[in-house]
This record gives C-alpha cells, structure tokens and sequence, in this order.
C-alpha cells in the first residue's frame, strides 16, 4: 500500500464514510499487494465466533439499554442522595458516583448525560453549586465509569487483547479489578476540586434520616442485587462474564418488564434494535480489523513502529508521556470503539516492549479516551450536553475545561503509579 | 410497490435481529440453569451462541446502514454544505457501496466453497448456512449504501 493510496483512505474517512469500509479498503489494498485471495477477509470476519467473551457484549448493551429506558436513574440518585448527600461535596458526591455507576452498565453512549445529567443539572444549581460548573460537572460525568465493570469499552480492551496470544496473558476479571481504583481516584479528585472550587460558598447538603434511607432502599431493592449479582459472580469466579451476562439481561427484562411495568412489551423490539445497532456497529469493526491486524502483523509494522520508536524514546516513562499525548489527540478525534480497535493492535506490542503491563495498558487507554469524550472539536459528551442543555458548544468548552485538568491529573496519576490500578493484582 | 419490497425487507432484518437476540438470551440462560440444577449441558449451545453472536452483528451493521448510523470519524463534513456537502457524501456512500460488494463476491465464494465441502459446524447445522450471513449482509450493505449514494446526489443530504 504506497502513500498515495493512504493519504485518499485518510481523506474518505475524514469525509464520513464509515470506518468499518476504510479498514475494508486498507486491508484489501493490503492482501492484494501481497498476492493473497480476498477471501481471507471472509474467514478473519468469521473469526468473531472464535472469541466466546464476545457474547457479553450483547447482552449487557441490551441490559443497559432496557435500564436506560426504565426509571432507574431516579431511583438511583435517590438512594444516592440519601447514603452520600450529607458528606462534603454534597450533591456534587451523588452526581459522579450515579454518573460513574449508570455510565459503566450503559457505556458511554450518551445515555448518562441524558438520562441522569437531565436529573441532576437543575438540582446542582438548586443546592448552591455554580451554573456554569454544573454543566461542566454533568457533562465530564457522561464518561466517568468507563473503568467500572461491566463496561462495554473495558470488556472490549480485553477481548482484542486475547485475540493477540501475549507472553502475559491477562483474565477479564483482573481487568475489572484494575479499573476500581483508578474510577476512585478521579471520583475523589473530581470531588475535591468541587468542594474546593466552590469554598466560602454555602452549598446544601442532604442529611441522613432512617425513614429516607428505608424508603429509598425500598423503592430501589430489585435493582440493587444487581451489582452484586454481575461483581460478585464475576470477582468470585462463579460466572464467567458471558454467564454475567446472560444474567443481567435476564434479570433486568424481570425487573423492568415484568414487576415494574416501566418498559412495555411494546417496547422492547425497538430496544433491541437500537441496541443493537450499536453492537452490530462496533463488532463489524472488530471483526474487519482482526483482518486488518493480521496484514500489519504480516507486514511486521509493530515491529518497525517499535525500531523507529526506540530511536527517539528510551525510558518507560518517556514512552509513557507520548502514549498520553497521542492518545488524548487521538481521543480528540477518534470514538472510543474505532480508537481501542485501530490502536491496542499496534499500541499494545510496543508497550509490553517498553515493560508496561497489559492491564494496566488499558487502564491507561481508556482513561486517556474518557477525557477524549469532552475534548474539542469532536468529544460526544459536548454534543449531546449541547443539544440536551441547549448550551452553545463553546460555552460547553469553558465549562469542561477545569474538570479537564483535575482529570489529565488523575490520569498523570494512573499512568505513572502503576500500582493504582495493579496494587490487588499478583503480577510481575 | 418498491417500498412495500423495503418494507418486508425491513420486517425481516428486524424479526432476525430480535429472534437472534431472544435465541441468544434463552440459550444462554437455559444453559446456566441446566448446568447449576441439573449438573448438565446441551453441548453444542456454546457454538450456537457463538455464531449467533456473529448474526446479530451482521443484522445490527445491515440496520445500523439503514438508519445511516456507523461509527465514523466525520470531522469534515461539519464543515461543507450544499452542492459540496452532496458530492462528499456520495463518494463516501458510493465508495462504501464498492467496498462491501467485493467483500460480498468473495464472501459468497468463499461459501460456496464451504457447501461443496459440507463441513459441520455444530450439531446437524453446516457451516455455509452459519457463514452465509457474511455475504448477504454485505450484498445488502452494498446494496443500501449504492442507493443512498444515487439518493444523496439526487435529492440532498438530510439532514
């Protein structure tokens, strides 16, 4: 493939077309300067079958989706409120841990902002906080939880990851350890800052009564087995995360269909679709990369990354502040899915290079990609914040931009402490 | 007479789309339920959930080009409008069309090669009839993303 024929696939797909063709295209071009049968991109698709964690994908998309058109965002900051409302920070505290939360079982498709940020914009202004860093709050949050299990982006990382038969293979459920302190630290962090920014400032905090925390807990108590249904089957080994998964799905359908009533029968076909819509968007993704993966694999770009790479770098850690730095311009750009598909195949090789560990790889990743959903000029999150709140793009801008920082902090923080995101896990 | 073809298309991909999703769910909980009570399993339920994961996929990217609704990059086209705005987005519908039509030629080659061979996949189900969604999921991309391509020159890019 010369440059000519690069720089036009570069071209069509910054003119919108969709990425699974150009990726179509690249590895087409690819096969066919290396004399190989097109038919092997037939059997590459056809390898999707061959990774049996996919199958969480679906259902848990499906899942998330139902919850999603259910009223379990108010249940859920109500008892949020009442368990976390009165510490400092107040309501700012129940935002991020509900955003976090309803964003790792959704994923960050824009349902938190939406469903939850809607909630909470109009009570954060109500108890004290600014306008302006509200909107930045629920926005930012749009994102936050994409560490916590079971999310879709986490999940994914890990599926492309085993596709690659590393020396130092990793399970998913470590995967999903590693991400519980890292989501933490920016919850914390992002806590600190609010407190911090609004000093001197009088902001409500809820207070703790028996009565609310009963009557929360009541109106919410099919739903919270749910964690630990989903956590505790998968940290203690009783499900695999497919079996999680099934039983999510199988749970939430229970929970919101059959003994709430607030999704309709009706409803669900177009559930599934739009759902799936998603699923189907992303796995094609996957499965014409696993094509493409295998052309740059054969062509030893890794390998060759890696050589001109080592020219300039030399450290771990020098290597570590350009991976931040590609990744949240890539971040800027990219969408997450296309972002972990295109980049872990070449990323991942030289890391384990340079003596980064895989898990925490990712953990780095998709941080780096958290913080890329409210990045101008393409961040998701400043779109549908946009359109929900009905703010300009611009305004939405200035408002992210602190939570920005405390964020890139964080994640300075999960790049060059390994230990945040490995300290529960035996690894050398 | 053509959009009641569309419709029933429509109707198919979306009764696939649910029934491969409603297999998958029952399946995979039936199996759950039969291997922690009755200390058994169906033995080929692992490969049918497999390949129905791959279905679903298929039938969600012919939806999702329905509905125009692939993850792309589309930082460019934020910024043309008009006349341009419609040649920009038939190259890239029209390019599109090109691409999933090759994958669908040798696709339905590959398959075809795959019946003469009659290799099993899981129980009694052949292969081709499990890789047969690759090919006519593409021909019908291919299909879809030529007529929107003829359709955004004609008529304008929605917007």
């Amino acid at each position: 493939m010369n440059a000519v024929m690069s720089a036009v696939l570069v071209l069509i797909a910054l003119l919108g077309a969709p990425l699974f063709v150009v990726i179509l295209a690249a590895s087409m071009l690819g096969f066919m300067s290396a004399d190989i049968d097109l038919m092997v991109i037939t059997i590459e698709i056809y390898r999707l079958v061959e990774a049996p964690l996919l199958l969480a994908l679906p259902l848990f998309t499906f899942a998330g989706y139902v919850l999603a058109e259910s009223r379990l965002s108010f249940r859920l900051v109500r008892i949020t409120q009442v368990f976390l409302g009165w510490l400092p920070g107040g309501l700012a505290v129940v935002a991020f841990v509900t955003c976090a939360f309803f964003t790792a079982f959704t994923g960050a498709s824009g349902v938190t902002i939406v469903a939850v940020g809607a909630l909470l914009f109009p009570a954060l202004v109500q108890s004290g906080y600014k306008e302006r860093f509200s909107l930045g709050l629920v926005t930012t949050s749009g994102s936050l939880g994409l560490l916590l299990a079971p999310s879709l982006p986490l999940i994914l990382y890990g599926v492309i990851v085993q596709q690659m038969n590393l020396p130092n293979p990793f399970s998913i459920q470590e995967l999903f350890i590693a991400g519980i302190l890292p989501a933490l630290l920016m919850i914390v962090l992002l806590t600190g800052y609010a407190i911090w920014s609004h000093r001197g400032i009088k902001i409500e905090r809820g207070t703790y009564t028996r009565a609310d925390a009963v009557d929360a807990i009541k109106s919410a108590r099919w739903e919270i087995p749910l964690p630990f249904i989903i956590l505790g089957g998968i940290y203690s080994g009783y499900f695999a995360v497919s079996e999680a998964a099934a039983v999510t799905a199988f749970y939430v359908l229970l929970v919101e269909v059959v003994i709430h009533r607030e999704v309709k029968y009706g409803e669900l076909p177009r559930i599934v679709r739009e759902s799936m819509i998603m699923v189907g968007g992303i796995l094609l993704i996957l499965g014409v990369s696993l094509a493409f993966t295998n052309f740059l694999i054969d062509a030893e770009v890794p390998q060759l990354l890696f050589e001109w790479i080592q020219t300039y770098v030399d450290s771990k850690i020098t290597f570590l502040i350009l991976l931040n730095i590609i990744l949240l311009m890539l971040g800027a750009i990219l969408d997450i899915f296309s972002a972990l598909v295109i980049m872990i195949p070449l990323i991942v090789p030289i890391a384990l290079r340079f003596g980064v560990d895989p898990i925490h790889l990712g953990i780095i990743f998709l941080a780096n990609m958290q913080i890329g959903y409210f990045t101008p000029p393409i961040g998701m999150n400043l779109f549908i914040a946009s359109y929900r709140f009905k703010r300009s793009i611009t305004e939405l801008y200035r408002a992210t931009l602190p939570f920005m920082f405390v964020l890139i902090i964080a994640l300075m923080i999960i790049t060059y402490v390994p230990a945040v995101s490995l300290i529960f896990l035996d690894r050398d | 007479m053509f959009s009641r073809l569309l419709k029933g298309v429509h109707w198919i991909e979306d009764s696939l789309l649910v029934a491969s999703l409603a297999s998958m769910l029952g399946m995979a909980v039936l199996q759950i339920l039969l291997r922690n009570f009755f200390d058994f399993g169906i033995f080929w339920a692992e490969s049918f959930l497999r390949i129905l994961v791959l279905w679903v996929a298929m039938l969600g990217a012919m939806v999702a080009t329905r509905e125009s609704n692939h993850i792309s990059i589309d930082v460019l086209t934020r910024y043309v409008s008009g006349v341009s705005l419609r040649i920009v987005s038939f190259v890239g519908k029209a390019f599109s069309a090109l691409v999933c039509g090759v994958v669908a030629y040798y696709a339905f080659l590959y398959v075809q090669f795959e019946y003469v061979d009659e290799t099993i996949e899981f129980a009694k189900v052949p292969t081709w009839l499990c890789q047969s969604i690759i090919p006519v999921g593409f021909s019908v991309m291919s299909l879809r993303f030529g007529l929107q391509a003829v359709l955004s020159l004609v008529r304008g890019v929605p917007a």
